[in-house]
């Protein structure tokens, strides 16, 4: 990857000089990312370029690059087996040998059809997302995998109308995807934050007539955003100009008073929200009264409740339940709570099991960046993987193209790792599949040990 | 022919219906001189001046409604507020009057008024008959009240309407083929809970924590064939200022009353939730900001007395009273989802 595009990246994603921030970039798969985006399947595998292969030697990524904090993903295998009696019913069903390519990658997830196991997660206002917001919603639609659009678009950059002429608005988004969706794949999911119900965001979705024929259609949903990955109980963070300032003053909370302190940049807050059993149960009815037709969806960030919300979601039929471990979420969150705040994935997910038994279409974030660690998920009781920054990286790399060529190398590889399972429909890879490289983790995910 | 009766022969499909529909409503400067219309309005107009006629006589004082103020009413299932420019800030159009019903009730023990409301419903509204973007309800309130006084308000109120309609506008239904049968209160009872099993014994699979759907209002309407009420809601299927029974946590001290012969909802009522921390939390389950209601919030700190009231569709008892398929017959401007007509 050239120098120039990676510093854009960072500067990009880190809001500009923040060193701290750069750092956490860095960490993350950048490189591999961007290489998808441009290569598409041919990044698959470790070659430089397609005539490499048979001329060099190649290995895996046996390492990790720094010692790690918690348990992330990398510490399970997929661990297939010799005796596959799927394949050999794949093999009646074909009459011959079955390949990866012959493995289902569709799925029903949360009331929509995905053309994999893969979802765009919601993604908001902040600026950095917005403005490549419809290079990956058109990508996404063609893909034929639902995306989520997440809180204040529609209060910071207008409903219908652009109010800044280099972002897009809320409906350009949900329009341009809905527009270029494949028959009978996708749908959209829509998150209202507290300031978004100011406006009533969904009502005004709910009664909009270009929308309606897609909510008739059942591909329309709302999300229920109960906090994010690397933010767990702290609300929308981000800075805007002075002019945004002012016009949202009333809607949002300011580090400082536009009206009365002139500066080039706000703090804008928005709040959490408050919640108990009670409140979430009568939200959820009430989602349910209002709005019959749409989708619900439930966003959930790395509470040590998160079992219980898991449990009462699951009870109140909610369409799915989105986990957004503490690696996601991760759009501009103070480097303290990146830090410090909220439990990993693999956490929320081993509680989450131990709870609920498969009674809901759990949408898992975090982190997840390759077709290995979607297929983990899977294993571990996901319907659906939920991406979010590689989504970014690749829209910004390689534009629409870019996207759908990170989400071809995806499909590539899941294909390739559930027929290496013996599986050849991704809803049927299990616990069975994985093993954990330690008993404590093994344990409590309640899955084999390398050494069992 | 009139034209109203050409719309309804016409109907074959929801298509159909609505670009007739749409057809008839931008035109609708024509509905009033419709000798049916006519007709409608005297009816509209009588059952108005009987129900003031009750009212008055039980001790209610008639008030002016609300039209525009910070914030409306946020129970409104699926349906947008409509917004305007107030000097600069947003207000809105009342959705319903209910928040400055309590606070009318603080000084005045009963009160009613008609309020005319706006509700931008959901576009499949449309075809359902019942629905009205603007339309007036008759809105009323009593304080220290149980919903089990409402309920006897309403019914008292229901039947003193439809004796007194149909002995002073009997030549009016005459000539609208209508007839319109009397009936003696007190309404039969049933919660939702009995409603939802009934229901299901009917084969019908009703969601025991949501309203009733429309459809099967309709059917039960049909099925009943006299004015009842449903009661005790589960919470979650209204809006936040139904009062949730503490003895019942989960079940609201609430009510529908439904008309006779498939016409559906006629009043939507209910005792107050008027304490201050459980309006708090139960406004969050719109997930706003209850900041937003400040000075709701700073009425109920201060203190209000608890209440019961509901509130009839004018429309809708109009509707019911003529025998009209449709509620937006029972308006010379009908404004209906979607259709942009005067």
């Amino acid at each position: 990857m050239s120098l120039r595009i990676f510093s854009t990246l960072i500067r990009l994603l880190s809001g500009g000089g923040l060193s701290a921030a750069s750092r956490f970039i860095q960490e993350y798969p950048v490189e591999d990312v961007v290489n998808r985006a441009r290569s598409g399947r041919y990044s698959v595998f470790p070659l430089k370029g397609v005539d490499e292969f048979g001329r060099a030697l190649l290995g895996g990524p046996v390492y990790e690059r720094a010692p790690l904090r918690f348990d992330i993903l990398s510490r399970i295998l997929l661990v297939p087996p010799l005796y596959t009696p799927h394949r050999l019913k794949k093999m009646e069903e074909l009459m011959r040998e079955p390949l990866f390519t012959d493995v289902k990658t569709s799925v029903r997830v949360g009331g929509f059809t995905a053309s994999m196991p893969v979802v765009m997660a919601s993604m908001g206002s902040t600026d950095v997302f917005n403005k490549v917001s419809l290079e990956s919603a058109r990508a996404a639609a063609k893909a034929g995998i639902p995306m989520g659009v997440g809180e204040n678009v529609a209060t910071v950059w207008g409903y219908g109308r652009r109010v800044k002429p280099s972002q897009p608005c809320f409906k350009e988004r949900v329009m341009t995807y809905l527009g270029s969706c494949e028959e009978g794949f996708g749908g959209v999911v829509i998150q209202q934050s507290v300031e978004d119900a100011y406006d009533e965001l969904w009502n005004r979705v709910y009664s909009d007539p270009d929308i309606e024929p897609y909510i008739a259609e059942g591909r329309v949903g709302f999300e229920i955003k109960l906090g994010q990955g690397a933010k767990p109980g702290l609300g929308g963070e981000t800075f805007v100009g002075r002019e945004q300032a002012l016009r949202l003053s009333r809607k949002y909370a300011f580090d400082s008073d536009p009206e009365k302190v002139a500066k080039p940049l706000y703090e804008r807050h928005s709040a959490p929200g408050t919640f108990t059993p009670d409140i979430l149960r009568s939200m959820i009815r009430l989602m349910r009264n209002n709005y019959p037709r749409a989708r619900l969806w439930l966003k959930c960030g790395p509470f040590r409740d998160i079992s219980d919300v898991a449990k009462l979601s699951a009870g109140e039929g909610v369409d799915a339940f989105c986990i957004d471990g503490k690696e996601g979420g991760t759009g501009l969150s103070p480097i303290t709570a990146l830090k410090d705040l909220g439990l990993p994935l693999l956490a929320c997910m081993a509680r989450v099991r131990r709870n609920t038994g498969g009674s809901l279409d759990i949408v898992c974030s975090g982190r997840l960046v390759d077709g290995g660690d979607i297929v983990k998920v899977l294993a571990l009781g996901a319907r659906a993987a939920g991406l979010g920054r590689p989504i970014v990286l690749a829209a910004y790399s390689n534009g629409e193209e870019g996207v759908l060529n990170y989400l071809e190398s995806l499909r590539l590889e899941i294909m390739m790792l559930v027929s290496a399972l013996g599986k050849y429909d991704v809803s049927m890879v299990s616990d069975e599949d994985l093993a954990a490289v330690d008993r404590e983790l093994a344990r409590g995910l309640g899955i084999q040990h390398i050494y069992d | 022919m009139s034209v109203i009766m050409l719309i309804n022969r016409k109907i074959r499909n929801q298509k159909e219906m609505l670009e007739t529909l749409a057809q008839t409503l931008e035109r609708s400067y024509r509905l009033v001189r419709d000798r049916r219309m006519k007709l409608v309005l005297r009816i509209q107009a009588l059952a108005a001046r009987s129900a003031r006629e009750w009212l008055d006589s039980q001790g209610f004082l008639e008030m002016l409604p609300p039209i525009i103020g910070p914030v409306t009413d946020p129970g409104i299932r699926g349906a947008k507020q409509a917004t305007v420019d107030f000097y600069g800030r947003e207000y809105k159009v009342m959705s319903s009057a209910i928040l400055y019903k309590q606070m009318l009730v603080s000084g005045i023990p009963k009160i009613y008024f008609f309020s005319p409301n706006i509700r931008l419903e959901p576009l499949d509204s449309a075809y359902t008959g019942r629905h009205l973007v603007e339309f007036v309800q008759l809105d009323l309130e009593m304080a220290e009240a149980s919903y089990h006084d409402a309920m006897h308000t309403a019914e008292n109120l229901l039947s003193h309407i439809i004796s007194s309609v149909a002995e002073n506008g009997y030549r009016e239904l005459e000539e609208l083929g209508r007839e319109l049968r009397p009936f003696k209160p007190p309404y039969k009872r049933f919660t939702h809970a009995e409603v939802v099993e009934m229901l299901w014994k009917m084969g019908e699979k009703a969601n025991p924590n949501t309203e009733i759907p429309w459809p099967l209002e309709e059917k039960l309407s049909r099925a009943i064939g006299e004015p009842f009420f449903i009661t005790d809601y589960p919470k979650g299927a209204r809006g936040f200022y139904d009062r949730e029974d503490p003895a019942r946590p989960g079940i609201l001290r609430d009510f529908d009353l439904l008309y006779p012969e498939g016409f559906g909802e006629a009043a939507s009522g209910a005792e107050r939730e008027y304490e201050y921390s459980k309006i708090l939390a139960r406004l969050r389950e719109t997930g706003e900001n209850p900041a937003k209601y400040g000075w709701y919030q700073e009425m109920l700190r201060d203190g209000v007395p608890p209440s019961a009231g509901f509130g009839i569709g004018v429309e809708r008892l109009t509707r019911y009273l003529c025998g009209l398929t449709a509620v937006w017959e029972a308006r010379p401007y009908p404004k209906l989802a979607g259709i942009y007509s005067p």
